[in-house]
């Protein structure tokens, strides 16, 4: 007994080493089980706590900008809004025409980003609202310029976000005008990559990336970026484009968490 | 007293890390304060306390939100503290440049596992990317280390405990 006590002093360095690793890669496996998430759910209802009075600071030093940015955003949307009256005047004609009128309807609710994290980097956002306010876990994350996200651990006051810039992220998309459907994984900087696209799709430069609709988080037609590259390499079974998403995203201070789908057919 | 002292300075490492990160965030990289403050702890205490409070800092980091990696920092600060214990009390056994050699060698493996884990979709669809990203993250860390050694340079790091 002695014997071993001597031992394990002799060789606590190690041990303590082993017992760190091991419990670090056994966290990293289970990263999904239901314990572990209960666990990080109430600790980032903590650390949103912590960082809210934070959050205001920042966000209050960016009032300014916000608001000049605002108000050219009002100025564009109010010319962009008479020419889509316009536009819908004629849709509504086209789809009395067809016999049938669809509408697909988001119910978003809106929230604050509160954190960051301290990972040095950028895989994921705490946002202030979480299950109190009818949040749960695989809900999509949008912002205006498109699909940035899905919730993946929800607290009772706050979620955390895991962003399209996560290693693991993966997003069912269609690329339009064309309606090839593929796999969306984030590359570096603010470039993905869509995979698994068929040899002989049409894609061109300036199409838009969408969600297919495929996945069960993801409601169709949700806008995800704009392709800047089409890659056909000779000897490949599939095509693949390089799409833009939405820039910056470290600087994203509101987001929105889709919180249902309705659909109406009239 | 210096258990306290340790846990006190982890903490406003782990608070300087959660609040200053987003401002000192160049085109999406981040700083790692708390490799800085664990290469210290490590070299100047040993192992032991380096991998304790590496796994528990890194530990506190992913709780305080990560995508889909958690776990990840527990496992990088402990292997980064404890092959900086390794180097503890070594500054006058090694040839200088041999030692500043290894502990740069050794912030740069903790930024490869971190880049490793993080971006392994552009390790293989675009190496130059991914070494480009890690390069980035490493030199920018590195920058904090060399302002760090304007006020406690690493050989008297290495040998206050002896000392």
């Amino acid at each position: 007994m002695r014997n071993l006590y001597l031992a394990l002093l002799k060789y606590k360095d190690h041990l303590i080493f082993l017992i760190a690793v091991t419990l670090s890669f056994s966290l990293l496996l289970k990263n999904d089980t239901p314990d572990v998430l209960i666990v990080r759910g109430k600790f980032s209802d903590y650390f949103s706590f912590i960082s809210s009075p934070f959050a205001w600071v920042k966000s209050m030093t960016q009032l300014q900008g916000e608001t000049q940015l605002l108000r050219d955003k009002n100025i564009q949307l109010t010319l962009e809004m008479e020419a889509m009256l316009i536009a819908q005047g004629e849709n509504n004609e086209l789809r009395d025409l067809l016999g049938f009128k669809r509408e697909s309807k988001l119910k978003l609710l809106a929230a604050r980003v509160i954190n960051m994290g301290a990972s040095s980097n950028l895989t994921s956002i705490t946002l202030d609202i979480g299950s109190d306010h009818g949040v749960m876990v695989n809900q999509p994350v949008l912002v205006p310029e498109g699909v940035i996200g899905k919730t993946v651990v929800v607290g009772e006051k706050s979620a955390t976000v895991q962003i399209i810039k996560d290693g693991n992220y993966r997003l069912s998309v269609r690329i339009m005008p064309s309606g090839n459907a593929g796999i969306l994984q984030y590359i570096a900087q603010d470039y993905c990559e869509v995979r698994e696209l068929q040899k002989n799709s049409t894609i061109s430069v300036g199409d838009k990336v969408v969600t297919s609709g495929f996945s069960q988080i993801y409601p169709e037609n949700l806008p995800v970026g704009e392709v800047i590259e089409v890659v056909d390499e000779r000897g490949s079974f599939q095509t693949v484009a390089k799409v833009r998403i939405r820039p910056n995203l470290g600087a994203l201070l509101n987001v929105f968490i889709v919180i249902e789908e309705i659909d109406e057919v009239d | 007293m210096k258990l306290i002292n340790i846990m006190i300075s982890a903490v406003a490492v782990f608070l300087a890390q959660f609040f200053l990160v987003d401002f000192l965030s160049l085109k999406m990289i981040r700083p790692d304060f708390m490799v800085v403050y664990i290469f210290y702890i490590s070299l100047v205490f040993g192992k032991t306390p380096g991998v304790i409070v590496g796994f528990s800092l890194g530990l506190l980091s992913d709780l305080s939100g990560v995508g889909s990696l958690f776990g990840l920092s527990p496992l990088t600060l402990s292997i980064t503290a404890y092959l900086t214990g390794i180097l503890h009390g070594k500054y006058e056994r090694l040839l200088p440049y041999v030692f500043h050699g290894t502990w740069i060698s050794i912030i740069a493996f903790h930024f490869l596992l971190i880049s490793y884990f993080r971006f392994q979709t552009v390790f293989v669809s675009d190496p130059i990317t991914f070494w480009k990203l890690w390069f980035m993250s490493f030199s920018y860390t590195m920058m904090f280390f060399f302002i760090t050694q304007f006020f406690y340079p690493v050989k008297e790091a290495s040998r206050a405990e002896i000392t």
